[in-house]
């Protein structure tokens, strides 16, 4: 179904402790494409995109196995730098979490630590950023006042150019829009759409309409288990598996 | 416990089985004022027309349904189905209204025309056996009763073509009993195509396949 895969997932397992959250998840994901994860609470969503990023193992007493690929490289093999992958594999969060700065120095700080910029072309990575974020308009005659002024979707905006500024492959989404309302909500939909052009999008989402609104490509996970992966259309008009059409129809439990 | 689109898919279904068991009588009407002379020209008309309204009736419903649910999977392929499946039954309706027209409109009276070579009780009751097929096969989600209208539906237009090259040599004087036959067998050929477009439907909104019966 993917053929031209960016990230490869190959029987990959973790554990938290005793908890076996993911269980032998394989699946290519598309590049240039919006790919939305979708399941019950605790079916293992999160962790499986903080496996894109190797964030899981932040986490005291997580263990893997199995293989990530991205751009045909195991991420998980022990000569991979973690903090360049995470350039490559920018990371959005469920609640806007920009830092206690300018709207500037957010956008500014990550190119810095990296030091891949400064002086004017750290203005141009900014604005680029903001702009590819769709939030430049709004912001720049008020680039320097701090973040925390923004809206909610403003802010969420703001973390998606933060991301944006390392000029990352990838981006992971998890729950984007849940704390926003609907209008900031429809920006930051279009937005994914846009960025999908050029970006691999992988989405966590629990909002169902939502997948099926900005996600080309859907899987369902149910008890750290894939269940089913497809085409968006298809997954949400003929689920081939009876728990996928359980879940999206609210017939579960 | 039910969920709230259920309440909303129950009303819906009622109606289509309801539209359903209206049509497959007014067809039935319309044959037996074709075929046998009994005057029911204005009971298939109001039944027609109550029809058209039935499911203007179901797609208002199904707009409802889309607008408060954004239906997925098995709830979406039944309300997108039933959108269909509620205008093929108003068809029903109005190709029997029109049937119930042909003698009146031409001025024929009943046996005048008879051709002796024409199997009109065969097509009829075929087309008669794919309505209630169909109607039970949407009450039931009866996929292989659906599939049955496959091989039925390719029997009408056997004997339909086959009436056609007969009617077309028969020669002048008989041309208002020619028209009036063509009327009716094509009457009746385009409800076995709806009957068999019902087939499909169910057949899609249990399988999810795509299948054509015609």
């Amino acid at each position: 179904m993917v053929n031209d895969a960016k990230v490869d997932i190959r029987n990959l397992n973790i554990w938290f402790g005793d908890n076996h959250v993911l269980k032998d998840i394989s699946f290519k994901i598309r590049e240039n494409a919006v790919t939305a994860i979708m399941g019950p609470s605790g079916c293992g969503k999160t962790t499986l995109i903080r496996a894109i990023n190797r964030m899981n193992e932040l986490t005291y007493g997580c263990r893997t196995s199995g293989e990530v690929y991205i751009d045909g490289h195991n991420i998980y093999d022990g000569n991979i730098n973690v903090y360049e992958l995470r350039r490559k594999v920018g990371m959005v969060f469920q609640k806007p979490n920009p830092f206690p700065k300018s709207i500037y120095e957010n956008v500014a700080f990550g190119p810095r630590i990296h030091k891949m910029a400064n002086g004017r072309k750290l203005d141009e990575i900014v604005e680029r950023s903001l702009r590819e974020a769709a939030l430049w308009d709004e912001v720049k005659d008020r680039l320097h006042d701090n973040a925390f002024n923004l809206s909610g979707g403003q802010q969420q905006r703001l973390c998606i150019a933060r991301a944006l500024a390392l000029k990352p492959k990838i981006i992971l989404m998890d729950e984007p829009c849940s704390a926003l309302d609907p209008a900031a909500t429809v920006k930051i939909e279009a937005l994914i759409r846009r960025l999908s052009k050029s970006y691999t999008v992988i989405i966590v989402t629990h909002n169902l309409q939502q997948a099926a609104r900005i996600s080309d490509f859907t899987a369902f996970l149910y008890m750290g288990k894939l269940i089913e992966y497809g085409e968006t259309k298809g997954v949400f008009e003929n689920p081939r598996n009876e728990l996928t059409e359980k879940y999206i129809t609210g017939k579960f439990g | 416990m039910n969920r709230l689109i259920d309440i909303g898919l129950e009303q819906l279904s009622r109606l289509i089985f309801k539209m359903g068991d209206l049509s497959e009588k007014t067809v039935s009407l319309s044959f037996d004022c074709y075929l046998k002379g009994i005057d029911v020209y204005e009971k298939v008309q109001v039944w027609s027309e109550t029809l058209v309204s039935l499911s203007e009736e179901a797609e208002d419903k199904i707009v409802e349904l889309i607008v408060r649910y954004q239906p997925v999977a098995s709830d979406l392929r039944t309300i997108k189905s039933y959108m269909k499946i509620a205008y093929d039954l108003s068809r029903y309706g109005r190709y029997a209204w029109d049937i119930t027209h042909i003698h009146k409109r031409l001025n024929i009276k009943l046996n005048e025309c008879r051709f002796p070579w024409m199997p009109l009780e065969e097509i009829s009751g075929k087309v008669l056996e794919m309505v209630q097929a169909s109607i039970e096969a949407i009450k039931k989600h009866d996929v292989d009763l659906a599939k049955t209208l496959n091989t039925m539906e390719r029997e009408v237009d056997e004997i339909y073509y086959r009436c056609l090259d007969k009617l077309v040599e028969q020669s002048p004087p008989l041309t208002r009993c020619v028209v009036s036959t063509l009327l009716f067998i094509r009457h009746l050929e385009r409800i076995a195509d709806h009957a068999a477009y019902i087939g499909e439907s169910v057949i899609y909104i249990v399988t999810g396949e795509r299948i054509s019966l015609r």
